[in-house]
């Protein structure tokens, strides 16, 4: 009851606090399209959206002013296709609440008259904000929102175009058969995955790959998110003390997990992460001494700067901004956006359909990309199923190499992070 | 389950479980006095957690020194919170009840944004005090030394309380104003004295679970709403305004708690702790210890 009361009164709080955006878009005026971008920007996860908000403004950059490098939207100022248009953003915040998200993205819609959508970190406010969109007939644009479910609900207007867990954890998978291959010993997994849809779609894809290449679940463990201690969960994983530990965790259960497995002398033989609060600088900021040799799936590498320098100029970009380098989340933000620009550029119009059909024949090659992908290139479902992820192993002081594919690796794994 | 493994998770639950009692019992000792309930309580906890990451990170004083600046830091806002706000919410003529359950609410969305404004989303944790990370390892039995500290300082909160309430002056005043708020104005207590005493006291209390707490927890602008939702339960299961409730309800909620979570499926172990809560209010809906 208390709780339900709190969070009507936050919606409320939040609903005033953003009343003046909504007034703002009014002065929309020609030259100009507007895209609405839903975020955390408050509640537990609100570094996320602050983190996420530099990304896009970066990107913004990017497409709004003149830059000569080969990412798609960099070279001229605006979008060419429309006579040079400025692009705007206007920021919403979910709060991690799929119904807030909703709401904010009908908002963003009716009132701002945005041409699309960009979200959501959360994967279950990407569920709710794309049957939004979906029904207005506007894009979505899944940036960094993982499960699987996501692209098979038969949505025209929703489109990814990173990785989703299934792809992040048949990597995971893979990389574990080419250790065992090479000798080293990998009998069994332990899951580890919160309450929401990210962990259960997460938790679901790795317990069917587990059995399909024979490895042995000996513990799963389906936990409360933002739990005040975990103490239980994690004596139960000691127990078990599987060969790899999988968790799917967003920020504050990371910090509290491996804080935990601290104090009860805990140490993982090998942790493969499937990202989200594990690629987060304040996790490795408060709790990183305990984690080096941990394995985390990701859609980007600052590696790959080697071959492509130009990573190093957006990453800058970023940096200056978010005081931070790019990661995980905020790479595939900023990439999102970009691909959602040209997409306009190529429409020539802000038309929900229009930006549809062009999104659908978007081909974008990896190279032009800040990513590992092969290339952008949307399925009938809308995901790019050319997303190839990589994996990193953190090093200490929030640096991280790549240690798989091999094809991208820059170092050899260290294995067993534990010994 | 091994029995090594049962007894490492009772051990845990009831270490948090004295932890859950520190941190609520400001909660009930505010409501016992004045029959408010303060929905700000999650955020004295994370402004005290703020309080002692702030005075550690320009002091470097180890944050078990800095726990009776923040527990008096705390005093203070309370007392003031008490005077600002609460004090007028109380002169509502119709619906006082409901006046005093905004204003607080109200207040807690503010500290809230506050801290979110002047200290960033981003997560803190205090690195480097004597206490922080080391475990006592007793034949496999894993105890964390900043939750036996915790422990070993609601105990002894516990034990203060009990003499304060029962030997000195200002317990009895304490006493005496919420048995009957209009006949000690008779015998020359000043309610409002009285009453933003109670606050500042209440709000001490959790100000010295907050700086235990930062020690081993992560701090944040949210972090009040964790802890907040299993104060209110401890609060009504113990006995609302009963001291002695709100010990013996944490160290239940501890043990419920991390019991569950090995029963059953560990994302539902919060079930354990509200259906506890629902039998008991069946027996006796105003806790195991409030007055009937």
């Amino acid at each position: 009851m208390k709780m339900n009361r709190r969070q009507v009164l936050m919606s409320g709080a939040a609903l005033t606090a953003l009343a003046p955006l909504g007034r703002m878009a009014f002065a929309q005026a020609g030259g100009e399209v507007v895209i609405g971008v839903i975020y955390p920007m408050s509640g537990s996860n609100a570094q996320i959206g602050v983190d996420a908000r530099h990304a896009f403004e970066t990107a913004l950059d990017l497409i709004n002013n003149d830059y000569d490098l080969p990412l798609p939207g960099a070279k001229g100022a605006g979008l060419a296709g429309l006579g040079g248009a400025k692009i705007r953003l206007i920021f919403a915040d979910h709060q991690a609440d799929p119904q807030k998200g909703r709401a904010e993205a009908e908002r963003l819609i009716t009132q701002d008259k945005v041409a699309a959508i960009v979200g959501a970190f959360h994967s279950s406010v990407s569920n709710t904000v794309s049957v939004t969109t979906e029904r207005y007939a506007i894009p979505y644009m899944c940036a960094d929102s993982s499960s699987p479910s996501l692209h098979r609900r038969n949505l025209k207007f929703f489109f990814r175009p990173a990785a989703h867990d299934e792809m992040f954890s048949k990597a995971m998978f893979d990389f574990m058969d080419a250790q065992k291959k090479k000798g080293k010993k990998i009998e069994s997994v332990g899951l580890f995955h919160e309450d929401t849809i990210f962990g259960t779609d997460s938790s679901n894809v790795q317990r069917k790959l587990a059995e399909e290449r024979g490895y042995k679940v000996v513990a799963d463990i389906k936990y409360r998110a933002n739990s005040p201690s975990l103490t239980s969960e994690v004596q139960q994983i000691k127990s078990a003390d599987p060969d790899v530990l999988l968790p799917s965790s967003y920020t504050t259960d990371a910090i509290l997990l491996v804080k935990t497995m601290g104090e009860l002398g805990y140490k993982p033989k090998n942790i493969i992460a499937q990202a989200a609060g594990f690629s987060e600088k304040t996790v490795f900021d408060t709790v990183g001494n305990q984690l080096i040799g941990l394995i985390s799936r990701a859609s980007f590498s600052l590696d790959a700067a080697a071959k492509r320098p130009f990573i190093t100029t957006v990453n800058d970009m970023f940096n200056k901004r978010a005081a931070r380098d790019l990661n995980d989340n905020t790479s595939r933000q900023l990439m999102a956006l970009l691909i959602l620009a040209d997409a306009i550029d190529r429409a020539k119009s802000v038309e929900g359909e229009k930006v549809r059909e062009a999104l659908a024949a978007t081909n974008i090659p990896g190279e032009k990309t800040i990513m590992p992908w092969k290339q952008v290139k949307f399925g009938a479902d809308g995901q790019n199923e050319d997303a190839d992820p990589v994996l990193l192993q953190y090093t200490g002081d929030n640096k991280f190499t790549t240690i798989f594919p091999e094809a991208v690796a820059a170092n050899e794994p260290k294995w067993p992070m534990n010994a | 389950m091994s029995t090594e493994a049962l007894i490492q998770v009772i051990a845990s639950g009831l270490l948090l479980g004295l932890i859950y009692a520190l941190i609520a019992v400001g909660l009930s000792l505010i409501f016992g006095l004045m029959d408010v309930v303060n929905f700000a309580h999650g955020e004295f906890l994370m402004v005290a957690m703020y309080a002692t990451f702030g005075l550690w990170f320009v002091t470097a004083i180890d944050p078990i020194l800095l726990a009776p600046v923040v527990t008096a830091l705390l005093f203070v806002f309370g007392a003031l919170v008490y005077l600002g706000v609460v004090r007028y919410a109380m002169r509502a003529k119709a619906n006082i009840g409901m006046v005093q359950i905004f204003a607080t609410f109200g207040l807690a969305i503010l500290i809230q944004g506050l801290a979110q404004y002047f200290f960033t989303p981003d997560y803190r944790s205090i690195a480097g005090s004597w206490l922080g990370g080391k475990t006592l390892n007793i034949g496999g039995i894993f105890l964390p030394l900043p939750q036996i500290y915790g422990g070993v300082i609601s105990v002894i909160v516990f034990g203060g309380l009990y003499l304060l309430m029962s030997r000195t002056d200002f317990g009895r005043a304490l006493e005496a104003t919420r048995e009957d708020q209009g006949a000690v104005a008779l015998v020359g207590i000043d309610r409002n004295r009285v009453f933003a005493l109670g606050w500042g006291l209440g709000a001490a209390l959790v100000g010295l679970a907050g700086a235990v707490l930062a020690i081993f927890y992560y701090i944040h602008p949210q972090v009040g709403g964790t802890f907040a939702l299993i104060a209110y339960v401890t609060v009504a299961l113990g006995g609302f305004g009963s001291v002695f409730g709100a010990l013996v309800a944490g160290i239940i909620v501890g043990l419920v708690e991390a019991i569950t979570a090995i029963v059953l499926p560990p994302a539902m172990k919060s079930v354990g702790v509200y259906a506890l809560y629902l039998g008991v209010v069946f027996v006796r809906p105003s806790g195991l210890f409030g007055r009937l």
